[in-house]
């Protein structure tokens, strides 16, 4: 579960994020639609901890992360998937897959990578290529697996179906879809309700960094 | 299939030969081979940040510390054994890489180069101007013993000789295990983008610091070796020439296995020793066209030569993906 108060967040001086709150609760999945410079990115990597807040509060299954160092988060089992998937280009997918694992000593990982292959059987395909070799949807779609591994409780994706064709973004919808009943908290990032409508509970919107309660 | 790591295999078939030459190598190359030896050793440290994405331009430091140790620890301490005496300039390269990671480890790009130079050069002004530690000088260091037990200086040679073929294969096989290690993969990561690093649920501090302490220690290592070698050391290990020679064998080996660097180093001392004797005055003029060359034909170092064909990037989370093949 996602809790946020009050969070105002400034990049050099300047306010981004304006006194948001909102709550995703845990199963939950919520949409966050906003146009381009609207602070979805910012409210995001501010949750992961990439960002210090000035003022406010982050919340995840109820531990206060506001002044938590960032790479903590991934220990505490929240998976982030941001927008240009930032896969290291020399591992392959299945080692860019397991590095949140190893990083955060996953007891099993075997078990947690077969039930994301289970979910996105064409992944398991692509594991042995490396990720420079990977087309951009594809590269998306082993970016979700790697935020799956660690995103047991909690999961950031940050605009996952920009920039990828309508058969690859049908794919992104059905596999986020399934995610309803694993019990995950799911925070999903978009422009706009194209992709999401249908698959959220509930959506807030964000326009110039303040959040308002959607749809 | 499980892809098999050739690296132990090679490094004990290397070790084994290396061991083997001793006793048909001409004594001018037996010495030559524990330089590159000893280079090498810095070299793999500045391999190892370079991973990272940070240029050392201040290697020498380690270098230097090493080599001063085991003078020393034989002037001052009265330790003449060999193996505590390399011992000392590993704690010492462990000691002062320690605690000036804390600070480097803050830094990365050109400001991480030039502090690491600043501090090297700082070290050397102070060998420079210390009477006590020879100033220009240096210090001599004298033949050392093995457990107690005086050596005639062709067993010394021998001691020498052994422990650095020894105590490379150790130290390459430790390194190739750490670079093949989730700590060695996160360097690669931290290299291309520090952020993704860091919500992959990694320190990228922790990955640096481990990062520059490593190399600080087998740097130490690979300058007790040098004064050891040659019984000699002088503030010049510090110098920035020196680290720029470093720096230079890591261009010339390549990055990607920890063995580039004993390539890199071969190669360069080969070439520096034929160069000087064909042209003294001239000799730099000949490796940097050799370097020049690598660079535009060989990018990634003379081990790519090795590369060609091969998919680079087994690891061992082949491991973790192969098992699951197979079941």
């Amino acid at each position: 579960m996602i809790e946020i108060s009050n969070l105002n967040v400034a990049i050099q001086g300047t306010p981004i994020l304006r006194n948001v709150n909102l709550v995703v609760p845990a199963g939950g999945m919520v949409g966050l639609i906003g146009r381009n410079g609207a602070g979805k990115t910012t409210l995001l990597r501010s949750i992961m901890g990439l960002l210090k807040p000035a003022d406010g509060c982050i919340q995840i299954d109820g531990i206060n992360m506001t002044t938590m160092d960032g790479f903590r988060r991934a220990h505490h089992q929240v998976g982030y998937m941001p927008e240009d998937r930032r896969l290291v280009p020399e591992l392959t997918a299945a080692e860019n897959i397991l590095v949140p694992a190893w990083a955060t000593r996953m007891p099993d990982p075997k078990v947690r990578l077969k039930w994301v292959y289970s979910l996105m059987p064409e992944v398991e395909n692509l594991a042995s290529r490396r990720a420079l070799s990977l087309s951009g949807g594809q590269q998306k779609l082993v970016a979700l697996a790697r935020a799956l591994m660690v995103g047991k409780k909690v999961l950031l994706l940050d605009e996952p179906f920009e920039g990828v064709a309508p058969t690859l973004c049908k794919r992104l919808v059905d596999v986020i879809t399934t995610l309803k009943n694993e019990g995950i908290a799911v925070l999903i990032s978009e422009s706009d309700y194209t992709h999401t409508h249908g698959v959220v509970d509930r959506s807030y919107v964000i326009e110039r960094g303040s959040v308002s309660t959607g749809c | 299939m499980r892809a098999f790591d050739k690296t132990p295999l090679a490094i004990v078939v290397a070790t084994t030969l290396l061991l083997v030459g001793f006793f048909v190598f001409p004594a001018w190359l037996s010495l030559m081979v524990v330089t590159i030896i000893a280079k090498a050793l810095v070299v793999v440290g500045v391999v190892v940040l370079m991973r990272s994405g940070l240029v050392s331009f201040g290697q020498g430091l380690y270098y230097c510390i090493g080599g001063y140790a085991v003078s020393l620890g034989e002037q001052v301490l009265q330790i003449t054994d060999i193996f505590v005496l390399l011992a000392l300039a590993m704690a010492a390269g462990l000691v002062a890489g320690s605690i000036l990671g804390l600070l480097m480890s803050r830094y990365r790009e050109i400001f991480f180069a030039m502090f690491s130079l600043a501090l090297s050069m700082i070290l050397y002004g102070i060998l420079s101007r210390t009477q006590s530690l020879g100033s220009t000088d240096g210090l001599n260091i004298v033949q050392p013993t093995l457990f107690g037990i005086k050596l005639a200086t062709q067993q010394a040679k021998l001691l020498i000789y052994f422990t650095t073929c020894v105590l490379a294969a150790l130290v390459t096989y430790a390194v190739h295990r750490y670079i093949r290690s989730p700590l060695g993969y996160a360097s690669m990561a931290v290299r291309d983008n520090e952020i993704r690093v860091e919500y992959l649920g990694l320190a990228p501090k922790k990955v640096f610091y481990s990062n520059y302490v490593i190399a600080s220690v087998v740097a130490a290592l690979g300058g007790a070796i040098t004064a050891l070698n040659y019984g000699h050391v002088q503030p010049d290990m510090a110098y920035w020439s020196q680290s720029g020679e470093f720096i230079f064998i890591a261009l010339m080996g390549g990055t990607s296995h920890v063995a580039a660097a004993f390539l890199g180093s071969a190669v360069f001392e080969t070439i520096r020793t034929y160069a000087l004797e064909l042209a003294p005055d001239a000799w730099r003029v000949i490796l940097g066209g050799v370097l020049i060359a690598i660079i535009c034909f060989l990018p990634k170092g003379l081990w790519s030569l090795t590369q060609f064909g091969k998919r680079s990037g087994s690891s061992d989370w082949d491991r973790v993906v192969d098992e699951k093949d197979s079941t």
